[in-house]
C-alpha cells in the first residue's frame, strides 16, 4: 500500500541545506497498522506528510496505492488524496465555521458524492454524534471535535489513513474512547492506519512501530510485521 | 446548486450567522454608505447651488451673439424640448423730460428669464420683491439710478430712440444684469418686440444678442454638440453655470471640489478599511483552505468557493450599505432642511452607480492579494501551524493597492491632477513610514532590552511584529492624514471665503466723484455716520504701445469690459481705468519686481507702473516693459516696476495699471469709494446722494448676501462632510485595531497563561497602540502639509499655509484615540478567562 524507497527531504536554512529526514526506505501492506514514533523534532510529522503527499519529496520515490507521489505535481496529489487517503490531526481541523456534519460531509462534497448527507449521519451515527450533528466545532469538547474529526475521516471509505497524534489533545478517557473507536472503525473498513503518536501505548495497539530518531527511521524488534495480514 | 456553490454559500451563511462577516461587512457597507450619502448628498446641494447659479446666468446655458441670431437654431431647441428666451442688450441714450442717460438697455422676450426671478421695488432703492413676467408692450422698467439721473417718476414717459415708453416699475435687479463697477449703466427693461420701433439697433451700433437655454443636461449638451460647429468663436460664445468666473461662480466650483475631494479620500478610507479586512478574512481562512486541500479539494475549486464567498459578502455589503447611505443622506438632508437648500430630487443614479462601482472595485482589488495569498496556503499547514501562505510579495500588495486606488480616485473624479496629487502624497507617506518603522524597530531593540515591564514588553512587540506595524503604521497613518486633510481644508476654505465678506464689507459703491465733491462727500457721510472707505483717483486712458510698438486699438465688443472683478478673463479694453498710489491695495500680492510705494522718480526715467500679473500674460507685457497711454491726447510713459497677482473675488475695485502718482500729476481724476449701510438703513440712501447728483451710486448689496447665503449654505455643508468622513475614518481606526487584536489573541493567551497581570498587558497593549498612534499622528501631520501645498495650490487656488499646531494635535489625538481603542480591544480579550481565551485562538 505503501512504499518507499531512499526517501530524503532536505530543507534550506541559513547555514545551507539541511537533511532532515535521512533516506528512508520501508513498505506498509495493505490493512496493516503502523506507529511512528519518536522525539519532538525527530521528523515524525516531516515523514508523515510526505507520505500523505502534503510536500514535495526531495529526492527518492514514494508509492501510494501503486500510485508515484514522487512524481505528480500538487493538484495530482490532492486528487489521489482526494480518493484515497483520510486524515486526522491532534489539533481535529475541524472548519470552525461549518457545524459537525457539514465537517463529516466535506470530502465527499470535494469528492463529488451526490450523498454527502447520507453518508455523514450515518458515520456521524457510528461515532455516536448524530445528536450533535448541528453543533458547531466551539460548541463540542476536545473528545466530540476528534471524533467528528474520525468520522470525516472515514466517510470516503479511505485506503490508508493517516493520524498525527490522534489522542494528543485529550484525557486519558476520552483518548481512550478515540483510540477503540479508531481501531474499530479501521478493522471495519479494513483501511490501513499509519499513526504518528508519543503515546506508547497507542503505538502498542498497532501491528508494526517504527522509530524515528535524527530523520533516520527504524522499525522496533517487537513489531509484527509483514507476514500477518490483515487484508 | 453544485457542490462549490452549495459549500461557499454554507460557508458564507454560517460565517455571517456567527458574525465572522462583520469586520469584512462592515468595511464594505462603510465604503458604500459613505461615497453614497456624501456623494448624493453632494450632487443634491450641488444640484441646488448650479440652479442657483443658473439663476445668475438667467438659463443653464446662455448663447451670446455679436450678430442676430439664426432663428432656425432657437426652433432647433425647442425641438429638441429645450425651454428658450431672448435678449437684445445694447447701450442706448434714454431721454427724461429734463435729462438724458446713457443706459444699459435689455429687451427681452416674454419667457425671460429662464432661470432666477425679475426683482422690483414699488421706489427708488426700496423694498425689492420678485416678480413674475416682463414689462407689457410700451412699458419700461428701469434702474433706482436712473429715476434719479432722469427726474422722472412711475408714470412718467422716457424716450428711446423713437419710441416713447411709460415707466410702470423700479427695476432692482435682472438675473443676468453682470456686474461691473466702471462700465454698467443703469438697466432699462423692454420688450423684445418694442425695439423694432425704437429704431436702434441699425448698422453701428454695438448690440449683443442673447439666447437662453434649460433643459436636462443630456439634451443641452446634445444640443450643443449639435450647435457648436456652426459657431463661429469670432462671434459666438456659449457659457455654462461652469464657466462662471463670479466670486459666486468661484465659491460653488471650490465647493464642489471639496465635496469631490472629501468623497475621494472617503474612497480611500473605505478602501483601506476593506484592505484590513480583507487581509483578515483571508487570514482566518488559511486553517480551512488547508483542511480543503488536505481533504483533495483542487486549486480551482477552492479559488470558486472564495470568489464566490467575495461575492455573496460584496453583494450583501451594498445592498445594505446603499440603504444606509440612502438614510444618512436622508436624516442629513432632514435635519438641515431650514437651513441648506438641496434639489429636491431624492434619486440620482450617478451617486448609486458610484457606490456600487465602488463597493465592487473594494471587494475585488483589495480582496485580490488576501485571496491569492489564501490560495496559496500550503496543505502541509494542518502539520505545521507555522506555514503561511507561499506568496509574500508586500511589493505586489502594495503594487494592486495603489493601483486600486488610483484607478478608483480617477474613475470617480475624472480629474488627473487631484488623483495624482493624493496618490503621490499616499506614496510619499507610505515610502517615509516605512523608513520610520525600520527606525523604531532600532529604537525598540535600545528602549526593550531591559527589565521586563510594560514598557519593554510594548516595545518588544513593536520590534518583532515589524512587518505587520509597519501596515498598520501605514493605515493607521493614511487615515490620519486623510482626516486632517478634510478638516484643515475645510477650516482654511471657511477661513478664506469669511475673509472676502467680513461683516461691515462695503455694499455700495459710488463712483464719478469729482475732486471738488470729494471733500464734501466725506464730510456729508461722517455727519450721517457713514464711514466711508479709501477714494481711488481714476482717470480713463488708451493703452496704446509696448516699448514703442503699437498695440491694437480697434474697439471691439470685448473692449468694452473694464477691469473690476467679474469680467476681468475677457480681455482687456484698450482703453483702460488707470489709477495712481503709493499704497498696496489689500488681496494685491506683488509677485515680481518691486512696489513702487514713495520712490521718487528721477526725472530721466520713465515713471513706474505696476501691472497685474494675469493680463501681463494676456498682453505679453513683461517687467521692464514701457507702456505707453494716450489720456485725453497726452502720451505718459510709465515702466512695469512689478506685477501683482489680484484676488478678484473680493468687493472691492481692482485696477489692471496702477501707477505712481507722479506719473498723473497733470490730470483731474474723478474717485471711487465704496461704504457700507446696513440693509435696514437702505430709505436713507435718497437723502445721503441728494446733494452729489453727479455720484452714481452702485448697490451691490443683494449680490453681497446672495453670496454670503451661499458660502453659509456650503459652508454648512461642508461641516457635515466634515463629520461623515472623521465617522467613517473612526470606524476604519477601530476596524484596524479590531483587526490587529485577532493577531495579538494568542501572544495575550501565552502572557496570560504564563501568570502576567492583566494589567501589565493591558498597560503593554496601550502603551504599544500609543506609541503607534503618536508615529502614525506625527507622519500624517507631515504629508498633510506636503499634500495640502499641493492641493491648496494647483487645485483650489488658494494661498497655502503652515499648520504648526496640527503637528501637535496630531500626535496627541492620535495616540489618545489609537490608545483608547487598544484598551477597548484589550478589555474584551482580557475579560475572558484563560481557558476561553485558549480555546479561542485554538
Amino acid at each position: 500500500m505503501i512504499k518507499t524507497s531512499q526517501l530524503t527531504k532536505l530543507v534550506s536554512t541559513n547555514e545551507g541545506e539541511l537533511e532532515i529526514l535521512k533516506p528512508i526506505s520501508f513498505e506498509v501492506k495493505s490493512g496493516q497498522t503502523v506507529a511512528i514514533v519518536g522525539a519532538s523534532g525527530s521528523g515524525k510529522s516531516t515523514l508523515l506528510g510526505l507520505l500523505a503527499g502534503l510536500d514535495q519529496v526531495s529526492d527518492g520515490e514514494i508509492f501510494l496505492d501503486g500510485e508515484p507521489l514522487h512524481t505528480m505535481d500538487e493538484e495530482e496529489r490532492a486528487q489521489l488524496r482526494g480518493a484515497k487517503v483520510g486524515f486526522i490531526f491532534q489539533s481535529f481541523m475541524l472548519v470552525q465555521s461549518l457545524t459537525a456534519i457539514e465537517n463529516v460531509m466535506l470530502p465527499a462534497e470535494i469528492a463529488g458524492f451526490s450523498d454527502a448527507k447520507k453518508q455523514a449521519q450515518n458515520i456521524l451515527q457510528q461515532v455516536g454524534l448524530d445528536h450533535r450533528a448541528h453543533h458547531y466545532p466551539n460548541q463540542l469538547s476536545g473528545g466530540e471535535q476528534q471524533r467528528v474529526a474520525i468520522a470525516r475521516a472515514f466517510i470516503g471509505k479511505p485506503k490508508i489513513l493517516f493520524a498525527d497524534e490522534p489522542t494528543g489533545n485529550l484525557d486519558a478517557a476520552n483518548s481512550e474512547k478515540i483510540e477503540k473507536l479508531l481501531f474499530k472503525l479501521n478493522k471495519d473498513l479494513g483501511t490501513t492506519l499509519v499513526l504518528v503518536t508519543h503515546d506508547e501505548k497507542l503505538a502498542e495497539h498497532c501491528e508494526r512501530q517504527f522509530t524515528m530518531q535524527a530523520g533516520t527511521l527504524s522499525e522496533s524488534k517487537n513489531s509484527a510485521p509483514l507476514k500477518q495480514d490483515i487484508a | 446548486m453544485s457542490t462549490v456553490s452549495n459549500l461557499a454559500w454554507r460557508l458564507f451563511k454560517h460565517e455571517a450567522r456567527r458574525g465572522e462577516l462583520t469586520i469584512i461587512l462592515a468595511a464594505i457597507i462603510l465604503s458604500v454608505a459613505a461615497v453614497l450619502s456624501l456623494s448624493l448628498f453632494s450632487e443634491r446641494l450641488q444640484g441646488a447651488l448650479t440652479e442657483r447659479s443658473a439663476s445668475f446666468l438667467a438659463a443653464d446655458r446662455q448663447l451670446q451673439a455679436r450678430q442676430p441670431l439664426n432663428e432656425k437654431w432657437l426652433s432647433a431647441a425647442r425641438e429638441q424640448s429645450l425651454a428658450t428666451a431672448q435678449q437684445v442688450q445694447l447701450r442706448s441714450m434714454v431721454f427724461g423730460p429734463r435729462e438724458m442717460s446713457l443706459t444699459d438697455l435689455r429687451a427681452v422676450n416674454s419667457d425671460y428669464p429662464l432661470k432666477g426671478n425679475i426683482i422690483v421695488a414699488d421706489e427708488p432703492f426700496g423694498e425689492e420683491r420678485s416678480v413674475t413676467g416682463v414689462p407689457e408692450p410700451g412699458q419700461a422698467w428701469i434702474d433706482s439710478r436712473l429715476f434719479q439721473l432722469l427726474e422722472v417718476s412711475i408714470g412718467d414717459d422716457i424716450e428711446i430712440g423713437e419710441a416713447t415708453f411709460t415707466v410702470s416699475r423700479v427695476l432692482s435687479e435682472i438675473p443676468d444684469a453682470g456686474f461691473s463697477l466702471f462700465s454698467t449703466d443703469p438697466i432699462v427693461l423692454i420688450r423684445q418686440a418694442d425695439l423694432e420701433e425704437a429704431n436702434i439697433t441699425g448698422p453701428g451700433s454695438r448690440v449683443s444678442y442673447k439666447a437662453y437655454f434649460t433643459g436636462e443636461a443630456s439634451q443641452l449638451e446634445a444640443y450643443y454638440e449639435w450647435l457648436r460647429p456652426q459657431l463661429n468663436d469670432e462671434i459666438h460664445r456659449w457659457e455654462s453655470v461652469q464657466d462662471d468666473q463670479s466670486p459666486i461662480g468661484r465659491s460653488v466650483a471650490r465647493a464642489g471640489q471639496y465635496f469631490l475631494l472629501a468623497s475621494l479620500l472617503a474612497i480611500v478610507l473605505a478602501a483601506v478599511s476593506i484592505a484590513v479586512a480583507a487581509q483578515r478574512y483571508s487570514h482566518r481562512h488559511y486553517d480551512p483552505v488547508a483542511i480543503m486541500k488536505t481533504l483533495g479539494a483542487s486549486k480551482k475549486m477552492i479559488r470558486k468557493v472564495y470568489i464566490l464567498q467575495v461575492m455573496f459578502i460584496a453583494i450583501l455589503g451594498i445592498i445594505i450599505g446603499i440603504a444606509a447611505g440612502m438614510l444618512i443622506q436622508q436624516a442629513v438632508v432632514s435635519a438641515l432642511a431650514d437651513r441648506v437648500e438641496v434639489s429636491l430630487s431624492v434619486w440620482h443614479w450617478r451617486p448609486v452607480l458610484i457606490a456600487v462601482f465602488t463597493g465592487v472595485i473594494c471587494a475585488v482589488l483589495f480582496s485580490m492579494y488576501p485571496l491569492l495569498r489564501l490560495f496559496s496556503v500550503p496543505p502541509l499547514r494542518v502539520l505545521r501551524r507555522d506555514l503561511d501562505s507561499s506568496l509574500s510579495s508586500r511589493t505586489f500588495q502594495f503594487a494592486i493597492s495603489g493601483t486600486a486606488v488610483f484607478v478608483l480616485m480617477w474613475a470617480y473624479s475624472q480629474n488627473l491632477k487631484i488623483s495624482a496629487i493624493l496618490f503621490v502624497s499616499g506614496i510619499v507617506l507610505v515610502a517615509a513610514l516605512i523608513g520610520v518603522t525600520f527606525g523604531l524597530i532600532r529604537l525598540g531593540r535600545w528602549l526593550g532590552s531591559s527589565k521586563m515591564g510594560a514598557w519593554q514588553l510594548a516595545w518588544a512587540r513593536i520590534r518583532r511584529r515589524a512587518m505587520d506595524n509597519s501596515v498598520q503604521l501605514i493605515s493607521f497613518s493614511i487615515t490620519i492624514m486623510l482626516l486632517l486633510i478634510v478638516l484643515v481644508m475645510r477650516n482654511d476654505m471657511i477661513e478664506q471665503w469669511q475673509a472676502q465678506l467680513p461683516e461691515g464689507t462695503p455694499n455700495y459703491f459710488m463712483i464719478n466723484i469729482t475732486e471738488n465733491d470729494r471733500d464734501r462727500v466725506e464730510s456729508h457721510f461722517a455727519d450721517n455716520d457713514v464711514q466711508i472707505e479709501r477714494f481711488y483717483p481714476v482717470v480713463r486712458g488708451r493703452f496704446v504701445s509696448v516699448n514703442g510698438s503699437q498695440v491694437n486699438t480697434e474697439v471691439t465688443k470685448e473692449d468694452d469690459r473694464d477691469e473690476d472683478a467679474e469680467d476681468s478673463q475677457d480681455g482687456l479694453g484698450r482703453e483702460a481705468n488707470l489709477t495712481w498710489t503709493n499704497q498696496l491695495q489689500k488681496e494685491n500680492e506683488v509677485v515680481a519686481g518691486s512696489w513702487h510705494g514713495n520712490n521718487q522718480a528721477d526725472e530721466s526715467q520713465p515713471y513706474e507702473v505696476s501691472v497685474e500679473s494675469e493680463v501681463a500674460d494676456r498682453l505679453e507685457i513683461e517687467m521692464g516693459d514701457l507702456l505707453t497711454f494716450d489720456i485725453g491726447s497726452q502720451m505718459v510713459e510709465a515702466r512695469v516696476t512689478s506685477l501683482r497677482k489680484v484676488n478678484w473675488q473680493t468687493m472691492q475695485p481692482n485696477f489692471f495699471f496702477i501707477l505712481s502718482p507722479a506719473a498723473m500729476t497733470d490730470f483731474t481724476p474723478t474717485y471711487i469709494t465704496s461704504f457700507y449701510l446696513p440693509t435696514a438703513q437702505k430709505a436713507e440712501l435718497t437723502k445721503l446722494l441728494k446733494p452729489f447728483p453727479a455720484v452714481t451710486l452702485f448697490d451691490v448689496d443683494a449680490r453681497i448676501n446672495q453670496l454670503r447665503g451661499i458660502v453659509d449654505q456650503v459652508s454648512l455643508a461642508v461641516e457635515f462632510i466634515l463629520i461623515l468622513v472623521l465617522v467613517a475614518g473612526s470606524l476604519v481606526l477601530i476596524a484596524q485595531v479590531q483587526a490587529s487584536m485577532d493577531e495579538r489573541q494568542q501572544e495575550l493567551a501565552i502572557l496570560r497563561t504564563l501568570g502576567a497581570k492583566g494589567r501589565l498587558i493591558r498597560s503593554s497593549v496601550i502603551l504599544e497602540f500609543v506609541i503607534i498612534g503618536v508615529v502614525a499622528g506625527f507622519m500624517a501631520a507631515l504629508a498633510n502639509e506636503f499634500s495640502l501645498y499641493l492641493l491648496q495650490t494647483q487645485l483650489f487656488n488658494m494661498t497655502p499655509s503652515i499648520h504648526f499646531s496640527y503637528w501637535l494635535i496630531a500626535p496627541v489625538t492620535g495616540a489618545l484615540v489609537v490608545g483608547a481603542l487598544g484598551a477597548i480591544g484589550c478589555w474584551r480579550l482580557l475579560t475572558l478567562n484563560t481557558s476561553d481565551l485558549l480555546r479561542k485562538i485554538m
